[in-house]
């Protein structure tokens, strides 16, 4: 590096350049990759991007950016919308705009709880025992009068709702 | 670019969005997916013999139990 500058210094720059080439092994500056640089980015809350959305510019697109130069009033509604595209990727309204993503997840979330029921089913059928003996309809309808006449939870419970005078259950 | 924009009827978008995976299938995954739910639930809740364990409250008419 030291030598190099001493060479420019006095005027030898072939030799210097060509120096610094040897040391850094090609043009004296790393490229910067594509990620390192400011990139484009649809933001609401960065209405100013740092760079333009469309770096390679057509012949058509630069053309454009000529006129641009030149007073505005000359631009047609199109040439204005097109340099708006050549700045912007979407506009607010069509980053803001909603989409049909619930759907899909609902669906999904719906459709495997409903495998979820199948997985019960079988659960049921094949790995259940069968139910006490106590919940058949004649034992519940005996139970259910015997816990009416020693009168069990008479305050608000269930002999609270049932009619003794007509023998029925309350309305 | 600027002259094709005349052709499209409408102006303010001058790019029409592909319809994506939602706006393809997504009514079709969320009725199907209910379809599929209410009926496997619907069999589940009713058809295989789940006992619940219901209020006898307005349900069950009371029988003798004294032998």
């Amino acid at each position: 590096m030291l030598a190099s500058r001493a060479f420019s210094l006095v005027g030898k720059r072939a030799l210097s350049t060509s120096i610094c080439l040897r040391a850094h092994g090609h043009a004296g500056v790393v490229k910067a990759e594509d990620f390192s640089l400011p990139a484009y980015v649809d933001r609401r809350d960065l209405p100013l991007p740092e760079v333009a959305f469309v770096k390679d510019l057509s012949a058509q697109q630069k053309a454009l950016k000529e006129k641009e130069k030149a007073s505005w009033t000359a631009l047609s509604i199109d040439e204005k919308v097109e340099l708006y595209r050549i700045k912007f990727n979407e506009t607010y309204a069509e980053m803001n705009k909603g989409t049909n993503e619930w759907k899909t997840v609902l669906g999904g979330v719906l459709f495997f709880l409903g495998l979820t029921g199948l997985i019960l089913i079988w659960q049921k059928r094949f790995m259940y025992g069968p139910v006490p003996h106590t919940f058949s309809d004649e034992w519940v309808a005996a139970q259910t009068k015997r816990m009416l006449d020693m009168r069990m939870n008479p305050v608000e419970g269930i002999s609270a709702q049932w009619d003794y005078e007509k023998n029925e259950w309350k309305k | 670019l600027a002259r094709s924009v005349q052709h499209n009827a409408v102006r303010q978008a001058h790019r029409k969005y592909e319809p994506d995976f939602h706006d393809k299938y997504g009514n079709l995954v969320l009725l199907g997916g209910a379809a599929v739910f209410t009926v496997v639930w619907g069999y589940a809740l009713t058809q295989i013999g789940i006992e619940w364990g219901f209020s006898p409250v307005g349900r069950v008419t009371p029988k003798e139990w004294r032998e």
